[in-house]
């Protein structure tokens, strides 16, 4: 099918620890921890987009997998909080790495975009060559535009998330990928240009808590696969509690979860990437193991990939 | 109370952040029962105490809003 060649990532340096926002907000820093397990998030400072932690994220990708730029197919980027309408970060980022004339575009999907984009260039590799699929987010330029909404306002981070996707077999095989969405809930997640984050978080946990481990398990299936024959999930970095009702939903332990949703927050559709670079840097993507991304984003959209790491 | 809804009384009691009201009718959001997590546990706990699957396009937090709706819902649907 098509493989991950490199991973990479990248955080801004701002570190924005859960007791200054409980003092922003006029909440208790345990109130945070106890309704989405953030403990900090890292913001962009004032002046400073995503573009350059994709194009550094980018990067990083593009050396673990012994490519330059000028080798890439094609760039497709996940995002929800794009300065502009139009053009996306993908124009930004392809002009910064130096690879005209390739197609760039973006998915505007919010939290799921990172795994839209991934599985966008799976298909599109075998045609083009390696794609650089990318996740980037500048959610706390969105979050801080009044009204300041205590609900939304604790979860999110910026940062950015890379990897590139080339054809045929590699250290970490594709195994499937599977995407959905449903008009239907358009508006329970939803940005408008210069408006407020738009976000019913109540049927979002309803919806996610049903689609996440249902895509996870129509990736399994066809294997022949249970969710306890997976290593490692990498999910969506939404919330702890998600993450922790997924998981009880799949009957397994919270010990294969990978989470870093306590120390970077919901950095949307940077999440599952940026989660999916560290675990590989701690060593977590080990000879043989089956991994298991998915996320949930607007849409609703929602999605799962299979991986193989090589044995 | 109907049989129905003392069912959902004792299924709640568990995930409930504050008192379960007696009016049947009043919001669980409002009152601080059930928060978005609490609701999805709860609504995993009354399919299983129902023995009904709640369908993903009802899956909307209106129609848990209330004991009554609740009561509505699953009496509708029970297997």
């Amino acid at each position: 099918m098509a493989h991950l060649a490199g991973l990479g990532h990248a955080l801004p340096e701002r570190v924005v620890p859960s007791s200054e926002l409980a003092a922003l907000l006029g909440v208790t820093e345990e109130w945070i921890l106890g309704a989405c397990g953030i403990r900090e998030r890292r913001w962009i400072s004032e002046g400073e987009t995503a573009v350059p932690l994709a194009e550094h994220a980018a990067r990083r990708a593009l050396t673990r997998a012994h490519l330059v730029p000028s080798q890439l197919g094609a760039i497709v980027v996940g995002t929800g909080s794009a300065p502009r309408t139009f053009p996306g970060v993908s124009a930004d980022l392809q002009r910064l790495l130096g690879a005209p004339g390739i197609p760039a575009f973006d998915v505007p999907l919010a939290s799921v975009g990172g795994l839209f984009a991934l599985a966008l260039a799976v298909d599109l590799c075998a045609r083009t060559g390696p794609v650089l699929a990318a996740g980037a987010e500048e959610m706390s330029r969105v979050l801080l535009r009044a009204p300041l909404e205590k609900e939304t306002a604790i979860l999110f981070g910026d940062g950015a998330g890379a990897c590139v996707v080339a054809p045929g077999d590699g250290p970490i095989a594709v195994v499937d990928v599977r995407l959905g969405s449903d008009g239907t809930f358009a508006d329970a997640l939803a940005l408008s240009p210069d408006g407020p984050l738009v976000m019913d978080g109540r049927t979002v946990i309803l919806q996610a808590s049903r689609k996440l481990p249902a895509a996870i398990r129509s990736v399994l299936e066809p294997q022949g696969l249970s969710p306890a024959d997976v290593d490692l999930y990498v999910l969506h970095q939404a919330n702890l509690n998600l993450l922790r009702g997924v998981a009880r939903s799949l009957g397994i332990g919270e010990e294969r979860l990978f989470v870093n949703v306590d120390r970077v927050g919901n950095t949307s559709a940077a999440s599952v990437l940026v989660a999916l670079s560290e675990a590989s840097e701690q060593g977590l993507l080990r000879p043989g193991a089956r991994v298991v991304l998915a996320a949930f984003g607007a849409g609703f959209s929602w999605g799962a990939a299979l991986l193989h790491v090589a044995g | 109370m109907t049989p129905a809804e003392e069912k959902i009384r004792l299924t709640l009691e568990p995930l409930a952040r504050a008192p379960i009201p007696d009016d049947a009718d009043a919001s669980l959001f409002e009152l601080g029962v059930l928060d978005s997590f609490g609701l999805m546990d709860a609504v995993a706990r009354l399919e299983e105490a129902f023995g009904a699957k709640v369908p993903d396009a009802d899956l909307t937090p209106r129609r848990f809003e209330t004991l009554a709706k609740i009561e509505a819902y699953f009496t509708a649907h029970a297997a």
